[in-house]
C-alpha cells in the first residue's frame, strides 16, 4: 500500500506534463495560448543561453532578497518595542493594525507617484508587505513569552538588557519564525506587482514582455522560474529555522 | 522577633526597621524578617485580602516550611520575600534590607523548574553568575560543581527538554543556588512530581541542605513533607490567609523519608492535623452559620 503511494507520487508531476504535451499538440486548444511543455522548455533554454535570465534572476533576488530583510528587521525591532513596552504599543499598535490590512498591491499608483520607476518604489512595496507581518507575529510573541521564564531571570539578577535581549528575544522567537516565513511568501507578491507597474528587469518584467509579444513559452517558462525560486526559498527557510529555534 | 515589627500605614510603607539595641542583636541571627505584612488583590469580585497581618522571621541557616491550604496566601508571602511581590504593606526585610524587587542573595526554585529551553544545562546553571558578571569560566566552573552535586554530569550538555521533571527540578535548584544566595525559597518545588520522584528529591534535598550554607523557606500544602525537611513549620489558614501556629520540629538531623514511621514525628504529624481540622471545622461552621 505505501509502496503504490510513493509510485503514484513520483508519476504525478511526469504524468501532468505528457497530459499537458498530448493536449496541447491534439489540436483541441490554440497551441498558440497554450504551448506544449516542450515549447515552454525551448524558451526556457534561449532565455538562459542569452544571458538575459540571470540579469532577470539576479534584480528580482536583490529586490527580494533586501526587502525582505529590511523589513523583518524593522518588524522585529518594532515587534519587541511594541510587545515589551505598552506606552510604545498604545502609541504604535492602532496605527499599524490601520494600516496592515490594506493590500500591499494597492500602494503601486502612490509609489509609482512618490517613486518613479526606480528600485527604491521596488524596494518600498517588498518592505512594506513583510513589515506588518513579521511586526504582528514578533509583537504577539514577545508577549506569550511564558512569564515563569522571566520571573526565573529576574531572580538569578538578569539585568533589564539582557532580559530584551536574552529571555524575551528567543522566547519570542517560535513565532517570529513563523512570522518570517509567511513574510517570504508576501515578499514575492509584493515582488510582481512592484515589477508589473514597471520595471527594466526582473523575472516578472519579462514574463510581462512575453505576454505582450504573445511569446507564451516564455510566459509560462517565467511562470515556472518564480514558482522555483519562491519554493527553494521556502524550502532554505525551513531549513535554517529548524536550526534557529534547535531546543524544540 | 517582635522587635523588628513597627506600625506601618497600609499602603507602601516601606521603612528600614528602626535600629535598637535589642534590633541589633536580633539582626545578627535574623535573616528573613516579616512584619505586618497584609496584601489584599483588586479581584473583580472586590477587594480580596489574601495576607492577613502575617509576622514571623526566619534566622540564618534555618529551614522553614510554610503549609497551608491551597489558596491561603503561602505563596504570595513566599514572593513578597522574592521581591516579586509589590506594593504590599507591612515591613518585609532580607538581610536588613526591605524586598521591593528580585535581589541575586535571595533565589528561587518555583512549582515548575522555568529552565530557559534554549540553553543547556551547564548554560541554565552558569546563567546567574554570568548575569552577576562572572566570566564565562568562571560561570562554568561554578555550574560544573553544582552539576556534579546533583549528580548529572552526563547532561551537562543536554537540553531540558530531554530532562525527566525530576531531574529538571535538579537543574533549576542547581540554578538557584548558583549565585550563592543566603536565602533559597522554595514554591511547592516538588508538587508536580509523582509520589516516588518526590520523596527522592526530599531526600536529595535533605542531603543538599547539609552541604550548603543557606536559609531556606519552602512552601507546601503536603505536612509529611513540612515536618520531613523543617526545623520549624508555620502552619496557615486560609481566607483570609493567617499564621495558626509556628512549631518547632526537633526531630534529629541528618534525616531521610525512613523517619516517616518513628513515634516523634507520628506525635508532630498528630499535632498539626487536630489543628488542621479544628480549623477546617470552625471555618466551615462559620460560613454556614453565615
Amino acid at each position: 500500500m505505501k509502496r503504490i503511494n510513493i509510485l503514484v507520487g513520483a508519476l504525478s508531476i511526469p504524468l501532468f506534463v505528457v497530459a499537458w504535451e498530448v493536449i496541447a499538440r491534439s489540436g483541441i486548444v490554440n497551441a498558440v495560448l497554450f504551448p506544449p511543455p516542450s515549447v515552454v522548455a525551448v524558451a526556457l533554454v534561449e532565455w538562459v543561453r542569452s544571458g538575459q535570465f540571470f540579469l532577470d534572476l539576479g534584480a528580482s533576488l536583490y529586490r527580494v532578497v533586501t526587502g525582505f530583510v529590511v523589513g523583518a528587521a524593522l518588524g522585529i525591532a518594532l515587534g519587541v518595542l511594541t510587545g515589551q513596552f505598552a506606552l510604545v504599543s498604545s502609541l504604535l499598535s492602532p496605527l499599524f493594525h490601520i494600516l496592515r490590512p490594506i493590500p500591499p498591491i494597492a500602494f503601486v499608483p502612490i509609489v509609482i507617484l512618490w517613486f518613479g520607476l526606480s528600485e527604491t518604489g521596488k524596494l518600498f512595496l517588498v518592505v512594506w508587505g513583510v513589515f506588518f507581518t513579521v511586526w504582528l507575529s514578533t509583537h504577539i510573541g514577545v508577549q506569550k513569552v511564558d512569564r515563569g521564564l522571566i520571573r526565573a531571570a529576574q531572580m538569578l539578577g538578569t539585568p533589564r538588557r539582557q532580559m530584551l535581549q536574552e529571555i524575551v528575544l528567543l522566547g519570542a522567537l517560535p513565532y517570529i519564525v513563523v512570522g518570517l516565513r509567511t513574510a517570504i511568501s508576501i515578499s514575492f507578491y509584493t515582488l510582481v506587482a512592484a515589477e508589473l507597474a514597471g520595471a527594466f528587469a526582473g523575472i516578472v518584467y519579462r514574463i510581462e514582455i512575453a505576454q505582450q509579444n504573445l511569446q507564451t513559452g516564455q510566459v509560462m517558462g517565467g511562470l515556472a522560474a518564480l514558482g522555483l525560486m519562491s519554493f527553494v526559498a521556502d524550502r532554505l527557510f525551513a531549513a535554517v529555522a529548524e536550526r534557529t529555534v534547535w531546543w524544540r | 522577633m517582635k522587635q523588628m515589627v513597627h506600625r506601618s500605614e497600609p499602603a507602601l510603607a516601606l521603612a528600614h526597621p528602626q535600629p535598637s539595641l535589642e534590633g541589633e542583636r536580633a539582626a545578627a541571627r535574623t535573616i528573613i524578617s516579616v512584619a505586618d505584612l497584609s496584601i489584599v488583590f483588586d479581584t473583580p469580585q472586590g477587594q480580596v485580602i489574601a495576607v492577613d497581618r502575617v509576622t514571623f522571621s526566619v534566622a540564618h541557616g534555618e529551614f522553614v516550611c510554610i503549609v497551608g491550604p491551597s489558596g491561603c496566601g503561602k505563596s504570595t508571602v513566599l514572593n513578597t520575600i522574592a521581591g516579586l511581590e509589590t506594593p504590599y504593606s507591612g515591613a518585609v526585610t532580607v538581610d536588613g534590607r526591605p524586598m521591593q524587587r528580585p535581589r541575586p542573595d535571595v533565589g528561587m526554585v518555583f512549582q515548575q523548574p522555568h529552565l530557559f529551553p534554549w540553553k543547556s544545562v551547564r548554560k541554565n546553571i552558569a546563567h546567574g553568575p554570568r548575569m552577576l558578571g562572572k566570566s564565562r569560566s568562571e560561570a562554568r566552573a561554578i555550574a560544573d560543581g553544582l552539576i556534579e552535586m546533583i549528580g548529572l554530569n552526563r547532561f551537562a550538555d543536554a537540553y531540558p527538554h530531554t530532562l525527566s521533571g525530576g531531574m529538571q527540578q535538579r537543574v533549576a535548584i542547581a540554578r538557584a543556588l548558583a549565585n550563592q544566595p543566603r536565602v533559597l525559597l522554595m514554591d511547592e518545588p516538588f508538587g508536580a512530581l509523582d509520589a516516588q520522584t518526590r520523596s527522592v528529591m526530599q531526600d536529595s534535598l535533605l542531603e543538599l541542605r547539609e552541604r550548603i550554607d543557606a536559609t531556606v523557606v519552602f512552601v507546601t500544602h503536603d505536612i509529611d513533607e513540612a515536618i520531613l525537611l523543617a526545623d520549624r513549620v508555620l502552619i496557615m489558614s486560609a481566607g483570609p490567609g493567617r499564621i495558626l501556629r509556628d512549631l518547632g520540629v526537633d526531630l534529629p538531623r541528618p534525616r531521610s523519608n525512613a523517619i516517616m514511621l518513628d513515634p516523634a514525628y507520628l506525635a508532630l504529624k498528630k499535632d498539626c492535623l487536630d489543628l488542621i481540622r479544628s480549623e477546617g471545622r470552625r471555618a466551615f461552621d462559620q460560613s454556614s452559620a453565615g
